[in-house]
This record gives structure tokens, C-alpha cells and sequence, in this order.
């Protein structure tokens, strides 16, 4: 609430922190993975007889190159960028705390780039063992970029009570971080077979001996990949907090796609033994395109569970959903969401000068504003207290959310969300505010649905 | 009332002081590589087709270190992004919320653009060569703008209300809104130009005098008169801008701090000056031919860049002064995790030296002349 909140209709802000995560996560799993295959396979290459592997490999280089160090780099970048529009107060926390984690991450990720190109374009012209050091040191530099930011992501989940005389290194080894580097491992083996099945499928000729060969390479590291993602994937659910295990059990939605999520790994598994290690003349075009599409279908899925779970927080324990810090709840209740909130307090003394006495919005004259203007000050409250998760139509629309609600159901949730749901904050304005965001959501609930049986049983409309 | 954001409970994690050094430092780092392809991007296109043979080969071998100064440069901007956002975060996430899609957008043009670089340094189609090297150039240009836009707007936090106000859906920013309205915009946007021609020019130099090994004479003196031109150009663009947004567009309290302090006063006037060593010593290359004039003023303009670093961060604070004072922040030190970094930085520097010595080493044995 100390920062201005972007308004985006239909979508919210912070979906389109889901959206960008996603499309970045999936090419960044592949450049740690990716590194394993290509550090494996030039071993392979440069043994005798690896020569038409390794001119394979070089193929493949290339286009690793074109994916991670363009694509993967660039979007990593824009989930630097939409935190900080979509999520701002978290992101100043998450800085504050782990600045000079991401500053390691970084010497990582510039040594991943470098070596990256030097592996490349030193292809036929550095020896054997210069040209696979290069290769291994990607492959470390890489992985040590995916462990450091897991550290923090892990955190947000599980702060495992971290204070801050607790100091730096206690809330990065925090519970949540082995078990997540484990499986984050293990999806990235998965992930960088998928890229090179899709690759090798549309390269090379079915049935040659490359195409095997990088085909079994490939399907065994993913096999092992898969055994980390359940095995971390355990740690992940069993060290999470009481609250995020409920929101498991609780939400039909996550229920679905933690099936989606074991189903798939589990499905993959199998096919990955059955087609590319068994049987690599399995790995066609169509084959490596559904993989794709699953590996895609569950890396969206995971950041999904990984986002939902931590409600009500975005920081466990310390910044709420709605951008609220939880230190700044009592007083919020006390003198008011909008006058703690350094943006909303501009607007409303800028729209409605009227409620100011001596610069503070006075909570007594909200009641007496006609009903008009307390659904406006009600929307700017939904703005900046709900809209992290729900639109008013669209994305988790409360439209439909309350649809034929009373005006006293409205009241009862938006005095108490935190009792309605679990995973809801609390309500951090005080009760005035809390009438006048009712008079804005009663004045967007859509009506109970015709055809059905009254609210109470009281029979069909 | 300016909303600031109240300071995060969590403090600094080093002294300010040294918070601004690594953003300065980082900035330094970044602007090398961003400077050249802002300005040898589209060079390298003009020369392509618009340049004669020695226009063409040198075009193509602008072309040819694009994909790679990109993918420094976008690493290289990681860390003066993170100490901005430590040090200047009640500044920077308003400023970026308020003009929140166009500056979403520098993603999706940065991702085009960085393709369109590949497509016009591989390709061999001469049509899609010149669309992509020309879109790319044009993206890369309009980043620049964008970039100017968010922190212009950052340090002019008295411009917020009003865009905010115009943009507002019920007390939330739609993000529709650029900071057109901001007189140091433009001058700023122009001044990077200016500033990056230079650098261009500088490559160019230290290009033809060490790696162009083809032993053309004619082409390394079209080069050396090219980038002795293009300098100059730069340097007068350069000028120009920079003397619109010093004396055209500085509030009068950051005019009278750079003359308050003796010390100030002459940062600010090797800033101006610098340029001109590099330029110089770019003409003297020129007439004497030895190698080493290049390598000289391509470590000048490494200089340049940097008090002009150092200068943007001076005026920055100043600006930023009478809003938040940022010097005073409490420090709960994280001295253990800096030593971390920085061994980590070190380290790193040592495997990426390692790794482009052997590289280089290899490429001169692969090619002896």
C-alpha cells in the first residue's frame, strides 16, 4: 500500500508476474539441464568414434544458445521488471534481504553466458580438454545460478521463523531450500530432454546412431531428473507450512493440478523409459511436441501451486498478498487502510478533500458521503486491498465470487476474510472502510442465478 | 504532498556509500556494451547499405559482436539494477508503476530486437538482413527512450501526482502514461546517444588496430577516418545535448550544488571535457597509425564513460535530496555476504579471463595472419 498498485482489468497485475515466470522458468530449467546434456554428451563426443555425436552437439549448441542466453536472459530480466510493477513492496523486502545472494547469482550467470559462447565459438578450435572444461563450467555456473535462487523463492514459502538479527545465511538455508534445489534439479534434467527430443526429432534422421544415442543419453538423466522432482517434491510438501498444506487440501483447483503435476511426472517417467531409452526411434516429431507440451503444461502448473500455496502471504509472515505489510495490519485497523497507504491518502485528499481534518482522512465522515462516492472510495479500497487476486471481472472475479450475496454476507467477509477463507488476509481498515468497500462489491455482485432454487431453499425463481 | 514510500524496516545491508559504488561501478560496466550497440547498431546498418566495400565489411563486422555485446550488456545491467532498487526503491517502483506498460513493454522490444540481431549478423538474405538489422536498431533506439522515460521520472518525483492523476483508475494507475511532460526527457535520451556514438567510434578504432586481421590498408584507414568522424559527430552531439540538459533543464538547486563545491564544480567539468581525450587521441592514432593510440583511446572512452557515471549518480542524489534522505538510512551490515560477492566476483572475472585468453589464444593459432 506504500506504492501506487497498476490496475490492469480482467488479468490483475500479479497474474502477469505468473505469465512471465512461466515463459522463463521453462527455457531457464533448460539452460541448467541443457548444461548436464551437453557436458555429458561432449565426454561422449570426444571419445573415439563421437565425432558425428559431436557434430550433432554443435547443432545443438547453437540452438541452447539461441534459446537460453536470448530468450532465457531477456525474460529473466522481465521477472526482474514485473515484480517490481506488479509486486513492489515484496520485491523491496526480498532486496533488502538477499541483495548480495542475487549479486552471487549474477558472477554465476556471467560466467554461464561467457562460457556459454566461448563453448561455442571455440568449437574446432580449442583442444578437447579446454573445449569440455568450458562446457562443465557452464554446467556448474549454471546449476549454481538455479541453487541461488531457489534459496530465495524458498524463503517466500517458508521463512522458517527468520528475523533479522537471524542473519542473512539462516534465511537462505531456510526449510524450504534443499528440498526445492532437489527438485528444481530434477525438473530441469526433465525440462533440457524435452528441448533436445524436440530438437533431435526435427535434426536428426530416426533410427541413425546419434539419434540414439542422444535419445538414451538423454532419457536416462531425465529418469534420474524425474526420481528428484518426487523425492524434492515430498521434502517440498512435508516442509511446508501447516497453511499451505491445507490450501492443498482445501482448493479443488490445486488438488487438480497437483494430480496434473504427479500425473505428468509420473507419466513421463514411464515414457521416458518405454520410448527414448528403450526404444529411441520413438523420439519423432509428434512424440517430442507432446512432450513439450507436458513439460510446458507442468512447469505452468507448478508456478501456479508454488504461487497459490503461500497465501495469504507473498513473504511468509511478513508481506500479505495485497502488498500489506503485517507489521502495518494493527495500525491499518486503527487509523485506517487509506490513510496508512501512502497512495490511496494522496488520492482520497486529492478527490475528496472534504474527509481531510488536518491532512488525515477523518473515518467518521466516510459514513455520511453519499452513496455514489462511498462505492468510489469502496473501489479504490478493492483496488488496493483485493485486487491482488481478484478482478472485479475476469481473473477470480469477484463478480461472480459474491454472486447473489446480501449485503450483510458481503459485510461478514469483508470485515473477517481471513475467517471465510484461510488463505484470505485479514481485513486491515477499519470498520468504516469496511462499509464503504461493502457498498462497492454490493454494487457489483451479479445476481443469484435465475432457474435455481431461492437462497434458502424457498423454491425456483 | 510527494507519496514516498516510507524507508524498508530492513536498512541497507552496507554502508550508502558503498551501495552507490557498486551501482556506479555496475553502471560503468553495463554502459560499454549498451553504448555499443545503441549507437553501432544502427551504424551497422547504415554502413550495410548505404556504405561502399570498406562501409559493408566494416557493417558486417559491427554485426558480428552484436549478439554478443548484447548478451554482456543485458548481464552486465543486472547489477546496477539491483542497487537501485536497494538504494532508490521508494523512487524507482512508483516511477516504473505509473509508466508500467511501455516500460513492460522495453521486454518484448528487447527480445525482438536481440533476435533481429542474430537474424542480421547470420543471415544471408539481404532483404531480411536490412528489415531486421533496421527494426532492431529502431527497437534498441526506442529502448533507450523508454529508459530515459523511467528514470527521468524517477528522479523527478514532483511530476508524479500529475501523471497519476491523469492515469488513475479509481486511485490505481492504469500504467498508460509516458513522462513526455519532463523537460530533461529529451536532452537526456540525446546526451546517451551522443555519448554512445563515441563509444562506437572508440570500438571501431581498437577494432581495426588489433582484431580486423584481413591486412587491408585501404580499409583500415577508411576505419580509422570513419571512426575519427564518427567520434567527432559524437562528441559534438554530445555537447550539445548535454549542454541543453545542464543549463536548459536543471533545476536551480542541482545548478547550484555543481558549483557549490569546488570538487563538484570539477567533476562536473571533467565530464564535459573528458570526451575530448579519447578524440584526441583517435586523431593522433590516425596520423601516427601506431596500434597502441587505438587501445589508449578506447581505455579513454572506458574513462569517459565512467565519470559520466559517476556524474549521473552525483545529480541523481542531488535530485532526489529534498524527497528522501537516503544517506541516513540505518545499515544492518551483511559484511560476510558482500566478502561472498565480491570472492564470488573475483573468482568469476578469473574464469571468464581464463576462458577467453584460451579462446583467444586458439583463434590466433586457427588464424596465424
Amino acid at each position: 500500500m506504500h506504492y501506487p498498485f497498476w490496475y490492469v482489468p480482467w488479468l490483475t497485475s500479479p497474474m502477469l508476474i505468473a505469465i512471465i515466470a512461466t515463459l522463463h522458468v521453462f527455457v531457464a530449467m533448460f539452460a541448467v539441464g541443457g548444461g548436464f546434456v551437453l557436458a555429458l554428451g561432449a565426454r561422449a563426443g570426444y571419445r573415439p568414434g563421437g565425432g558425428p555425436l559431436l557434430d550433432y552437439l554443435r547443432q545443438f549448441a547453437w540452438f541452447f544458445i539461441l534459446i537460453t542466453v536470448a530468450y532465457g536472459a531477456i525474460t529473466g530480466v522481465g521477472v526482474w521488471w514485473i515484480i517490481g510493477l506488479a509486486s513492489p513492496l515484496a520485491t523491496e523486502e526480498l532486496i533488502h534481504i538477499f541483495i548480495f545472494v542475487w549479486g552471487l547469482e549474477y558472477t554465476a550467470f556471467l560466467v554461464e553466458i561467457v562460457s556459454a559462447f566461448v563453448f561455442f565459438y571455440g568449437w574446432g578450435r580449442l583442444d578437447a580438454r579446454t573445449h569440455q572444461i568450458t562446457v562443465r563450467i557452464y554446467a556448474v555456473s549454471a546449476w549454481l545460478s538455479l541453487v541461488l535462487i531457489t534459496g530465495i523463492t524458498a524463503f517466500m514459502l517458508n521463512t522458517g521463523g527468520w528475523s533479522q538479527g537471524a542473519g542473512l545465511w539462516r534465511a537462505f538455508w531456510n526449510p524450504q531450500t534443499v528440498p526445492q534445489i532437489v527438485a528444481r534439479t530434477g525438473t530441469s534434467l526433465m525440462l533440457a530432454a524435452l528441448f533436445v527430443f524436440l530438437h533431435a526429432a526435427l535434426k536428426l534422421p530416426r533410427g541413425g546412431e546419434v539419434h540414439a544415442r542422444i535419445a538414451r543419453l538423454t532419457a536416462r538423466w531425465a529418469m534420474l531428473g524425474g526420481a528428484l522432482v518426487i523425492v524434492g517434491g515430498a521434502g517440498w510438501f512435508v516442509l511446508s507450512p501447516p497453511s499451505a498444506q491445507a490450501a492443498l487440501a482445501a482448493a479443488a483447483a490445486l488438488n487438480i493440478l497437483m494430480v496434473l503435476l504427479f500425473a505428468l511426472t509420473a507419466l513421463v517417467i514411464v515414457m521416458l523409459y518405454l520410448g527414448p531409452y528403450r526404444k529411441p526411434e520413438w523420439v519423432n516429431p509428434g512424440f517430442a511436441i507432446l512432450f513439450f507440451s507436458m513439460g510446458f503444461a507442468a512447469t505452468a502448473a507448478g508456478e501456479f501451486v508454488r504461487e497459490a500455496v503461500r497465501k495469504p502471504y507473498i513473504v511468509y509472515g511478513s508481506i500479505l498478498g495485497n502488498g500489506i505489510r503485517v507489521a502495518e495490519v494493527p495500525r491499518a485497523r486503527v487509523e485506517g487502510f487509506l490513510n496508512n497507504g501512502t497512495w490511496t491518502r494522496a488520492y482520497i485528499g486529492e478527490r475528496y478533500p472534504q474527509l481531510l481534518d488536518r491532512g488525515r482522512i477523518d473515518q467518521a465522515r466516510l459514513p455520511n458521503l453519499p452513496l455514489a462516492q462511498r462505492r468510489e472510495i469502496g473501489r479504490v479500497l478493492f483496488q488496493y486491498h483485493c485486487n491482488d487476486c481478484h478482478a472485479v471481472t475476469g481473473y477470480s472475479g469477484v463478480d461472480q465470487l459474491i454472486r447473489g450475496w446480501t449485503r450483510g454476507m458481503i459485510a461478514d467477509v469483508v470485515r473477517a476474510p481471513d475467517r471465510a477463507a484461510f488463505f484470505m488476509p485479514p481485513w486491515c481498515g477499519t470498520p468504516e472502510e469496511a462499509e464503504v468497500l461493502t457498498d462497492y462489491l454490493a454494487s457489483v455482485a451479479r445476481p443469484y442465478p435465475a432457474g435455481l432454487m431461492r437462497p434458502g431453499g424457498e423454491g425456483s425463481q | 504532498m510527494t507519496p514516498i514510500a516510507p524507508p524498508s524496516p530492513h536498512g541497507y545491508p552496507t554502508p550508502f556509500w558503498l551501495l552507490e559504488a557498486l551501482k556506479v561501478f555496475g553502471f560503468w560496466l553495463h554502459a560499454g556494451p549498451m553504448n555499443l550497440w545503441y549507437a553501432g547498431m544502427p551504424a551497422a546498418v547504415l554502413l550495410r547499405f548505404l556504405g561502399g566495400t570498406h562501409g559493408r565489411h566494416l557493417a558486417r563486422r559491427l554485426a558480428s559482436v552484436m549478439p554478443i555485446a548484447i548478451a554482456l550488456g543485458v548481464n552486465f545491467g543486472i547489477i546496477p539494477l539491483l542497487f537501485t532498487q536497494v538504494v532508490n526503491y521508494q523512487f524507482f517502483y512508483p516511477a516504473g508503476v505509473l509508466i508500467a506498460w511501455p516500460w513492460l513493454g522495453v521486454i518484448g522490444l528487447l527480445t525482438v530486437a536481440y533476435y533481429g540481431v542474430y537474424v542480421h549478423a547470420e543471415s544471408s538474405r539481404r532483404g531480411l538482413v536490412l528489415a531486421a538489422g533496421a527494426a532492431s536498431a529502431l527497437l534498441l533506439v526506442a529502448i533507450g527512450f523508454l529508459f530515459a522515460n523511467n528514470f527521468s521520472l524517477m528522479t523527478n518525483p514532483g511530476q508524479w501526482l500529475a501523471i497519476f492523476g491523469r492515469t488513475a483508475i479509481a486511485g490505481a494507475p492504469s500504467g498508460l502514461a509516458l513522462n513526455l511532460g519532463d523537460p530533461t526527457l529529451l536532452p537526456r535520451w540525446l546526451m546517451m546517444f551522443g555519448l554512445a556514438m563515441t563509444t562506437a567510434a572508440a570500438y571501431i578504432a581498437l577494432d581495426t588496430a588489433y582484431f580486423e586481421r584481413s591486412g587491408d590498408d585501404t580499409y583500415s584507414r577508411w576505419a580509422g577516418r570513419f571512426a575519427v568522424l564518427l567520434y567527432t559527430v559524437g562528441l559534438v552531439w554530445f555537447a550539445a545535448a548535454g549542454s541543453w540538459y545542464v543549463f536548459g533543464t536543471w533545476h536551480k538547486h542541482v545548478q547550484q550544488a555543481a558549483i557549490a563545491r569546488p570538487a563538484i564544480a570539477a567533476l562536473m567539468a571533467a565530464t564535459a571535457a573528458a570526451p575530448g581525450l579519447p578524440w584526441l587521441l583517435l586523431v593522433l592514432w590516425r596520423r601516427v597509425g601506431a596500434p597502441k593510440l587505438a587501445a589508449w583511446a578506447a581505455a579513454a572512452q572506458f574513462g569517459v564513460i565512467g565519470i559520466n557515471a559517476v556524474s549521473r549518480q552525483w545529480v541523481q542524489n542531488v535530485e532526489l535530496r529534498p524527497y528522501a534522505d537516503l544517506a541516513s538510512v540505518p545499515v544492518h551490515a551483511q559484511w560476510v555476504a558482500f566478502g561472498a560477492f565480491v570472492a564470488a566476483l573475483m573468482a568469476a572475472i578469473w574464469v571468464v579471463a581464463w576462458m577467453v585468453l584460451r579462446l583467444r589464444a586458439a583463434w590466433l593459432r586457427s588464424n596465424p595472419n
